[in-house]
């Protein structure tokens, strides 16, 4: 399992070359920018990593999205993120 | 990389050869055959006809593509030009003693090797 | 030579376009020193990336160096498996006959095996 990382809001081209990266069990985490991509605005864009999309809480908080994100998206702290990468064989970052 | 900065200056038939903290030509069109001759004594080399092919196999790269090689392109390019036997790396390791894609780019008036230690 | 059937080490995902930003230039660079050091090196052009490998470049405003003559350079360290997003080429309406150097090109289901199956996978 690899974990990819996105940085970049869900309108960019990036996403489909992340979504093009992604094996079947690799997880995305949508960080800075990217967490945008999980309002339940943009759930179909993700379609192909549901179960598997997570984003960074403090990401998400200071840009007043946590309460508004898809429920859908698992929320991560920091501490989390390292977690991930910890327990993921490689990372792989789309910015 | 190629360096502007002059460190000294190599003279060569009364004329003063910028060259940078490396013994790099600091403008590269300031190479001739005396240049080249000069700076291999340096080097303590006395080049020789094997020397000189090598010289126009590493400007030849540089022209296609406007860096200098590392070793293993080095290799390749002199193994295309002038045959297997001469493109091996003890092959040039004995013209130009330690790294031959740097002292063999210093000799051919080129920037120093990138992506080469 | 090397063995063709050795795992392949790195691979060097290249996304941006020349000229615009140094992001090509970088990548490329990695990609040749790992090769100077006897990596095996694959190179995947995507998106706009793609561009990188249109015929008839030049050199930049200020006469800064293109990336032309690096990538046509790459076939001297070595680096032969060039592969572009089929996708990527269809969006810019490219076709590999307007390319500089022979390339395959691969769709998502394999990008997302190579992306697997490197030992390590640059973005640039």
């Amino acid at each position: 399992m690899l974990l990819h990382t996105l940085n970049r809001p869900p309108t960019s081209q990036v996403l489909a070359q992340a979504l093009a990266g992604m094996g079947p069990d690799d997880k995305l985490l949508l960080i800075e920018d990217g967490v945008i991509g999980a309002l339940p605005a943009h759930r179909e864009r993700f379609g192909r990593v549901a179960g598997r999309l997570y984003a960074l809480q403090e990401d998400l908080e200071s840009r007043g999205l946590l309460s508004l994100r898809d429920e859908a998206v698992r929320v991560v702290d920091v501490g989390g993120f390292i977690s991930m990468t910890e327990t993921s064989e490689r990372t792989v970052s789309w910015y | 990389m190629a360096s502007t900065e002059i460190y000294r200056y190599l003279l060569v038939s009364s004329q003063d050869i910028p060259l940078d903290p490396e013994g790099y030509l600091v403008n590269m069109n300031e190479w001739s055959t005396d240049v080249c001759e000069r700076l291999a004594e340096e080097e303590g080399i006395a080049l020789t006809v094997d020397h000189w092919e090598v010289i126009h196999v590493l400007r030849d790269f540089y022209d296609r593509f406007e860096q200098a090689p590392a070793m293993r392109p080095l290799v390749k390019a002199v193994g295309q030009a002038l045959g297997p036997d001469k493109g091996r790396s003890i092959y040039l390791m004995k013209l130009f003693p330690g790294s031959p894609a740097k002292v063999g780019a210093r000799l051919a008036g080129l920037p120093k090797p990138a992506n080469c230690l | 030579m090397q063995d063709t059937a050795s795992p392949a080490e790195l691979m060097v995902i290249l996304r941006h376009a020349p000229h615009g930003s140094s992001w090509l230039k970088e990548g490329l660079d990695v990609a040749l020193v790992a090769a100077a050091f006897d990596r095996r090196v694959t190179l995947l052009f995507m998106g706009e990336g793609i561009t990188a490998l249109l015929e008839g470049q030049q050199a930049g405003p200020l006469g800064q160096k293109g990336t032309a003559p690096t990538l046509a350079m790459l076939e001297m360290y070595d680096i032969d498996n060039l592969l572009v997003e089929q996708r990527g080429m269809d969006e810019l309406g490219l076709t590999s006959d307007q390319l500089m150097l022979p390339v395959r090109g691969v769709g998502d289901a394999e990008i997302s095996r190579l992306v697997a199956s490197h030992v390590l996978v640059l973005n640039f």
